[in-house]
């Protein structure tokens, strides 16, 4: 089992294309999917998930949106429960991914950037037989809003900006054009609609249990971050789905556990496979199907540059020359993901490969500029997860090689919270940006000179940040991001690595989309749509 | 935890008191071949822990364009790891962290747990109750809370490590070491000594250690397996002998994470272990009988 | 886990030490008064010090949900929604004003009742735990019998290397080779999940067989080695089986009524003294079976910080540690009447 001592890691998310790319044989992503090629879907069955107890497997503080302060991580859970007002949909490859209405009709924003409007279907009811009404809508936005997750959106909301129009519409009013709006609608908990009769009625406690909401399944038994069982919702908006009558949740601790009870026949899926030999092992293993989800977020070796070596160029030079990714990915990960220069992934929206002017490895560079410092000594960090670990350990290797003397932590949550905010951090691997960088806690998370957790002080990155975000010209939005990424690698802020994605493993039969097919990560994992998963019967 | 449920025997052996016959030779001939093997193993063991690192590629740094290499391929008898490091060399290295583990917890607790148990038993009265409530207390103590605590607290190091685990040894020993001096207090030569005016000191030190000692070695020679187990799964928990450097109990658990991909790297180091767990086992029985005089 | 499971042999209830006194009146009732007298420090000392070990522990419930990307201003909100801006030490006494009156508070995280998680989840592990126990003590008896019988024969030989290597492998690492070898190979087992007995006796077993065998596998290694040590001690050592033995009594006989006999005090001290601590070496058995016991809890309860559910937890282990105490001093005077206690 894994590290069994974190509730949020940042189990990056994502990639698109080196599933295809790189393993011809064993299930890559098409195959098996939701497409055509596996038939009409056919309704009924039970299916169990498993879900890993360090990660989405842990819900303990319940289900309901407002409370749930670990819904970023919570995905399936929340939206077999509530639906979800927009989903983030894709071909099955992963490519053209959009936010799309679900429980609501659509969402428009104003030719200037300052009005959303949503407009919800006709005659939603929640799974109590109460309507799902414009008002029921601001109640649990109000709700979301005030609540102290992550998973929140963070809106340029003007004072009172929310408002119900008629019955099936409202609208959000910003301070300034917003253009991510929309992207960030599928991960945060203003997404999820939950029923105010039943919250009313039953008590924020209860509702936590034994939450109501609109989505495809009505809750059964919630025992908390161990398991969650759920029906079919009979009432669900979407005609003949879900497929499913039953779906069970069920934590569990750790890929190997996981891998076998898949293989014992005891659960139908997992979510977030991370374990690379166990990964090459599903892959030959003809009863299974496997989809390495698409990543948006690629790893970044923060740099911090107002204290410690760091604040000489010099130094974070020498690192990127001594930094080769490349050889990590193919070493540790048997080349199946991409290596980005920036903080887009190919899964994400304005994903430019390349980032012009980015530091090429080269070791010979890194020695001369170690020995023109007179040594170099770092302290490299990360949070204590299995692949996280396994890259600091490989850089520690390169970087040794180069001359520079390395030694790596593995934090746990609460210290590495400590180590950011004490601010004598030196290096850190994380993870930066999200499907659309302006969404979530973005980029701005890592490198905003207001951001606790951000190691760059630079106005010139701040602007280009907030413009970006504030655009609503797509083209613009991207031009933006990529001199952001050219003005990162030109001051040697931060080198970017591979884009990891973890992979959703089921066995054969099973289809659905984001667990068979691709969807890009909003955020950190894939949003598997549970209405549209089905199994042959 | 993985170890709630590999204790070792404390009860006492009786057996200082008891009689002294002749073992017939052939006996005795088993007997010292029982204490050799096992001891040359232990002998055999170190050594390679202590030199077989001086010849062998370094234990981390390894290069992960050779990771995952098979057993027997050049300059790596058994293979590589899958960030590209020598398995063999992190096995003795390994063995050497586990080892040195093993024997300081085991000391400290023979040397706290013993003088402990030795002064309860031997002054009796509140010293002894209050000795023995406050190990009650924590010998009630589920033991992952404190393993986690310390782990979130203090971070995962060698030194924490036996921290964490001296907090269990000691009542361990203290309890063996109590209830072979409660034996020892009824004998004719204590009784001498407390007439001849020895002090508490003395008669402590110069009568009761070496008396008791014997089981207490015992008792420490069965548990040196129990704390490489127990280190494993510390390493489990976030506490343990921290990455990169190796120790067999956390080579067993990151192993574990991908089992059916990579048995070898939980095999390897669970066979070296259950060698010197063996070895160790064999040992303490032997010298246990020896000194219980049969 | 850890040591706190290495058997402790309390000295003064060392059956050897005090055989041979005799007391008069009803030494089972008086013992029971007076452990439970005794128990009632040993508990309070116990959550005492779970409370101090606790306050060691970095960050708080709040930090810990949500997660490395929080503000600080989000982690603010939080621990006032939470009630986290108490001092530990009228956080510890609250509780312990609450517990002694039966209340044992609601968790920081969820708002659940304390008792209620433990009604649930106790279950679980007492099943596992009580199976894996009983199982490995009824096989460990016969085979450490055989193996006492003929020392260093070939059963002696083979029992002593499997209990070996039982005691080597990591019980993870057991509990993952049961499922490949029980669940995925054979199929004859599930691999995770956990059936309540209301679904029926098979379906509730069935789930339980692998968990509890890889808690009990290495168990039963344990007390099989332990016996069977004693027992050899006994047959060589004690004068009554020379006595015995010269009187003609069979070897099986003189293993069974009188070593056997004297053996079991030595195991059921051991046996006692580790059944309080087996219930924490559920952890990970749980997380790997899925199994929604109280191991599991803990430990989340940990990682939230969710200290008044730890609190709860820990007080069942030392209950448990205490009763199965208990249990052993009184198994004592049933087996031996002349045994005397409470004499120092």
């Amino acid at each position: 089992m894994r590290r069994l001592s974190k509730l949020a890691p940042l189990l990056a998310a994502a990639m698109v294309l080196a599933a295809c790319g790189s393993d011809d044989d064993g299930g890559g992503t098409s195959e098996g999917g939701g497409g055509a090629s596996a038939g009409e879907p056919q309704a009924g069955g039970e299916m169990t998930v498993l879900e890993d107890t360090a990660f989405t497997g842990s819900w303990p503080a319940g289900l309901d949106p407002a409370t749930n302060t670990t819904g970023g991580a919570n995905l399936p859970m929340m939206q077999s429960i509530y639906g979800g007002l927009f989903l983030l949909r894709s071909d099955d490859d992963g490519s053209n991914a959009a936010v799309e209405g679900n429980q609501a009709e659509s969402g428009e924003l104003s030719e200037d950037g300052t009005v959303f409007t949503v407009k919800l279907r006709e005659g939603i009811e929640f799974s109590d037989g109460t309507p799902m009404d414009a008002e029921a809508v601001k109640l649990n936005w109000e709700r979301a809003l005030a609540s102290p997750c992550t998973c929140k959106p963070t809106w340029p909301l003007a004072p009172d900006g929310i408002a119900v129009v008629d019955p099936t519409t409202l609208t959000l009013t910003f301070t300034q054009p917003y253009a991510a709006v929309s992207a960030s609608f599928p991960t945060s908990n203003v997404n999820w609609i939950a029923s105010p009769t039943a919250l009313e009625k039953q008590g924020p406690d209860d509702f936590k249990i034994n939450p109501v909401g609109a989505g495809p399944f009505k809750v059964v038994s919630n025992q908390l971050s161990s398991e969650l069982v759920l029906e079919k919702n009979e009432t669900y908006f979407e005609e003949g789905q879900p497929y499913l009558d039953k779906l069970t949740f069920q934590s569990i601790g750790g890929d190997q556990a996981a891998y076998q009870a898949l293989q014992a026949g005891q659960a139908q899926a997992y979510e977030g496979l991370n374990t690379t030999p166990l990964l090459e092992q599903a892959q030959d293993n003809d009863q299974l199907q496997v989809s390495i989800q698409a990543a948006t977020s690629p790893y970044v070796i923060q740099l911090n540059t107002k204290t410690g070596p760091f604040t000489d160029p010099k130094a974070r030079e020498a690192i990127y020359a001594a930094t080769d990714f490349e050889a990590i990915n193919e070493g540790i990960f048997g080349g199946r993901y991409e290596v980005s220069q920036g903080f887009t992934a190919p899964g994400g929206l304005f994903y430019e490969q390349e980032v012009d002017g980015y530091p090429e490895f080269d070791p010979d560079h890194a020695k001369e500029l170690v020995d023109e410092l007179g040594g170099l000594t770092v302290k490299l960090g990360t949070i204590s997860n299995y692949v996280a670990t396994q890259i600091n350990t490989a850089l520690q290797t390169q970087w040794e090689e180069a001359g520079i003397d390395v030694e790596i932590e593995d934090y746990q949550l609460s210290t590495l919270i400590q180590q950011f905010t004490g601010g004598q951090w030196q290096a850190m691997l994380q993870t930066a940006g999200a499907w659309d960088p302006a969404s979530g806690v973005g980029v701005g998370f890592r490198f905003g000179s207001r951001s606790p957790f951000s190691g760059v002080s630079d106005p010139e990155l701040d602007q280009l940040l907030a413009d970006a975000a504030s655009s609503i010209d797509e083209d613009e939005r991207g031009d933006l991001y990529q001199q952001a990424a050219e003005l990162i690698a030109s001051k040697f802020y931060a080198p970017f690595g591979l884009a990891f994605a973890p992979a959703n493993i089921s066995v054969k039969g099973v289809h659905g989309p984001g667990l068979t097919t691709v969807i890009p990560a909003a955020l950190v994992n894939s949003q598997v749509i549970w209405d549209e998963v089905w199994m042959e019967q | 935890m993985a170890v709630a449920d590999t204790p070792i025997s404390v009860t006492d052996h009786p057996g200082l008191e008891h009689g002294h016959e002749e073992e017939p030779r052939r006996g005795k001939w088993r007997q010292s071949l029982g204490t050799w093997i096992p001891a040359g193993m232990i002998a055999l063991i170190l050594l390679a822990c202590v030199f077989g690192p001086l010849v062998l590629p370094e234990p981390t740094g390894g290069s992960v364009l050779e990771s995952n290499l098979p057993a027997l391929s050049p300059g790596h008898l058994l293979g590589t790891d899958p960030n590209g490091n020598d398995i063999l060399s992190r096995l003795l290295n390994g063995g050497r962290a586990s080892l040195f583990i093993a024997a300081a917890v085991n000391v400290l607790g023979l040397v706290v747990g013993g003088t402990l148990g030795a002064l309860s038993g031997y002054v009796g009265g509140a010293v002894d109750t209050t000795i023995m409530r406050l190990l009650d207390v924590l010998i009630a103590f589920p033991s992952l809370v404190l393993t986690l605590a310390v782990a979130q607290a203090l971070g995962p190091s060698i030194t924490n490590t036996i921290l964490a685990l001296a907090f269990f040894s000691i009542p361990a020993f203290a309890r063996v070491a109590r209830s072979a001096v409660l034996r020892l207090r009824e004998m004719p030569f204590m009784a001498a000594a407390q007439i001849s005016g020895t002090s508490t000191g003395r008669i402590l030190f110069r009568h009761l250690a070496p008396n008791i000692a014997p089981q207490l070695i015992t008792f420490g020679m069965l548990g040196m397996g129990i704390v490489i187990i127990i280190e494993g799964a510390l390493s489990f928990l976030g506490l343990g002998v921290p990455d990169p450097a190796p120790s067999w109990g956390n080579m067993v658990a990151t192993g574990q994470l991908s089992l059916s991909a990579t048995p070898m790297l939980v095999v390897w180091p669970s066979l070296a272990l259950l060698i010197t767990v063996l070895s160790f086992n064999l040992l303490g029985e032997n010298l246990r009988s020896r000194w219980s005089g049969r | 886990m850890t040591a706190a499971t290495l058997p402790r042999v309390p000295g003064n209830r060392d059956p050897r030490v005090s055989r041979g006194r005799r007391v008069a009146g009803s030494p089972a009732l008086r013992l029971i008064v007076k452990r439970v007298l005794m128990a009632i420090p040993i508990i309070i000392g116990v959550t005492i010090l779970a409370s101090w070990v606790l306050s060691l522990i970095p960050g708080n419930a709040a930090q810990q949900l949500l997660g490395p990307q929080a503000t600080p201003e989000d982690i603010a909100l939080l621990e006032e929604q939470l009630g986290l801006n108490e001092s530990g030490v009228s956080r510890y006494l609250d509780w312990l004003g609450g517990a002694v009156t039966g209340d044992l508070g609601q968790s920081v995280v969820s708002g659940q009742e304390v008792s209620d998680l433990l009604a649930e989840r106790l279950p679980v592990s007492g099943e596992l735990v009580g199976l894996a126990f009983v199982v490995s003590l009824l096989v460990a008896l016969p085979v450490a019998l055989f193996a006492a019988h003929r020392p260093n024969g070939v059963f002696d030989r083979i029992s002593m290397v499997i209990s070996t290597v039982g005691l080597s492998v990591a019980n993870y690492v057991l509990a993952l080779i049961l499922v490949l070898i029980f669940a995925v190979q054979l199929g004859w087992l599930p691999a995770i999940g956990y059936t309540p007995l209301s679904e029926g006796l098979w379906a509730n077993l069935e789930g339980m067989i692998l968990p509890s065998a890889a808690i009990g596998i290495p168990l039963f290694c344990f007390y099989t080695r332990f016996l069977r040590g004693d027992l050899v001690d006994q047959m060589q050592q004690e004068e009554y089986v020379t006595t015995a033995r010269a009187k003609g009594v069979g070897s099986w006989q003189v293993l069974l009524r009188h070593a056997f006999r004297n053996s079991s005090f030595g195991l059921i001290t051991v046996v006692g003294l580790n059944l309080g601590a087996l219930i924490g070496g559920t952890v990970i058995v749980e997380s790997i079976f899925a199994l929604p016991g109280i191991g599991q809890m803990l430990l989340q309860a940990i990682n939230t910080r969710d200290f008044i559910v730890v609190q709860a937890v820990v007080v069942v282990f030392a209950v448990v540690a205490v009763v199965a105490n208990l249990i052993v001093d009184l198994l004592y005077v049933l087996l031996d009447p002349r045994i005397r206690y409470g004499s120092r």
